[in-house]
């Protein structure tokens, strides 16, 4: 039995044809490609119903989606852009419930976590640097932007400025990518290792029985209540993850936006 | 297991295309109608609280001027009771005079009654006494006196009574 071969089958893309390739680039229809779709499609099909949903189930869904709304709106994004807010808020949903979507499908039996794929979760980030640029260049203006880069109060020496300034603009935009790239890791890496942690319970049962099917029989059922709990803690790790995320991506979003 | 952290730009691609096609569509068909229910939700609470506001507003003044009138009313009847206890005094006070000033003319009229009263009885009883005594000395002589003389011995003898009892 190869462990790294089962992590592989479980945790990693697997293409279904390609699409388009260039080089080092390929595009094509992957098992990751399919599963954000597919999550993508009942986010737009559950969210509109549960919104106009006036009773029955639908009116519980549109109690818990409008509870998380209320809540996004009034912990994250209202206290951080004020009356900006509104032009912002449909991002920050959107982006709060497409990751808890795709944790949530990630821990369905058989069903692949998207979001522990760090080309999924990178891609986030990339947008998170797009937003955080676009808005500050929308508020400040390009250069005002760029200039924001640099903090204020800093010593006016004639001969120091010249070359501090350029030093410390690069630091501020290093600064800023490795927000983005804490992100990326911070989701990728906390939902990666909840699978992982899983399947190593999971995989105990067959690496026990290989000593007699007797002791993997003996280790089952604690090798299963472990990955039962673990995955109960990944349903926790995966509304938190993706309040995380929105959440900082909201401040460093609002901090482009208010920068002094 | 290099794969696991290898980012794949054809999936990262995929992801900003789903991600900004899942943003403009929630944008469109769930946030801005669930958002717009939110606001007038919010409008209609706020409203709503506004006119409670104005409702328990306009019951503090009514109160006030209730209380207001509460007050005047108290003052009024305080000052109608003040009023009739000094009409009643007043009344009182004018009865006992009318009634002192009564009881002291009955009094007085009753005196000056008895007073006369006691005077005539004086006078019959001397009269008496006298006819009596003349009778008794008439007796006591055995012999009739003229009838003139004795008008006479008698107008003298109470001349002499009354003058004994002046002394």
């Amino acid at each position: 039995m190869n462990f790294e071969e089962i992590l592989g089958h479980h945790l990693l893309d697997h293409p279904y044809f390609p699409l388009f390739s260039k080089g080092s680039f390929t595009l094509a229809v992957t098992r990751h490609s399919m599963t954000m779709l597919v999550v993508a499609v009942l986010l737009c099909a559950l969210l509109p119903l549960a919104v106009r949903a006036r009773s029955g189930v639908g009116l519980v869904g549109r109690v818990i989606v409008e509870e998380l709304v209320l809540f996004i709106r009034g912990k994250m994004i209202v206290p951080i852009f004020g009356h900006a807010a509104d032009t912002y808020l449909p991002y920050f949903l959107t982006l709060f419930f497409f990751i808890l979507g795709c944790n949530l499908w990630g821990l369905l039996p058989g069903a692949s976590a998207v979001t522990g794929n760090v080309s999924v979760t990178a891609a986030l980030a990339l947008c998170t640097f797009a937003l955080i640029n676009l808005a500050g260049i929308s508020s400040h203006g390009f250069f005002a932007h760029l200039g924001n880069f640099v903090p204020g109060g800093m010593p006016s020496i004639w001969w120091l400025s010249p070359l501090l300034v350029p030093l410390i603009f690069v630091i501020e935009i290093v600064s800023m990518a490795a927000k983005c790239v804490a992100l990326c890791i911070r989701l990728f890496a906390n939902i990666l290792s909840g699978h992982i942690v899983s399947l190593a319970f999971l995989c105990m049962i067959f690496i026990f029985s290989q000593f007699g099917k007797a002791v993997g029989l003996g280790v089952a059922p604690m090798a299963v209540g472990l990955a039962l709990f673990v995955s109960a803690l990944d349903l926790l790790v995966a509304l938190i993850q993706a309040y995380v995320f929105t959440l900082l991506t909201a401040v460093f979003v609002g901090m482009a936006v208010h920068s002094h | 297991m290099d794969k696991l952290i290898s980012p794949d730009p054809g999936l990262m691609l995929w992801t900003i295309v789903t991600f900004l096609a899942l943003v403009v569509l929630l944008k469109r068909y769930a946030w801005g109608p669930l958002l717009t229910a939110i606001a007038d939700r919010e409008a209609r609470l706020k409203s709503d609280a506004d006119a409670a506001e104005a409702a328990r507003a306009e019951a503090q003044r009514i109160k006030d001027e209730l209380s207001g009138r509460l007050a005047s009313v108290e003052a009024r009847r305080q000052e109608v009771l003040d009023q009739a206890a000094r009409d009643g005094e007043a009344v009182l006070s004018r009865f006992k005079e009318t009634a002192q000033k009564e009881s002291q003319e009955l009094r007085d009229k009753t005196l000056a009654e008895l007073a006369r009263e006691k005077e005539r009885l004086v006078r019959e009883l001397r009269r008496e006494t006298a006819e009596l005594s003349v009778l008794a000395a008439e007796k006591l002589l055995r012999k009739s006196v003229d009838p003139a003389v004795e008008k006479k011995v008698l107008d003298e003898f109470l001349r002499d009574v009354e003058a004994r009892g002046r002394h």
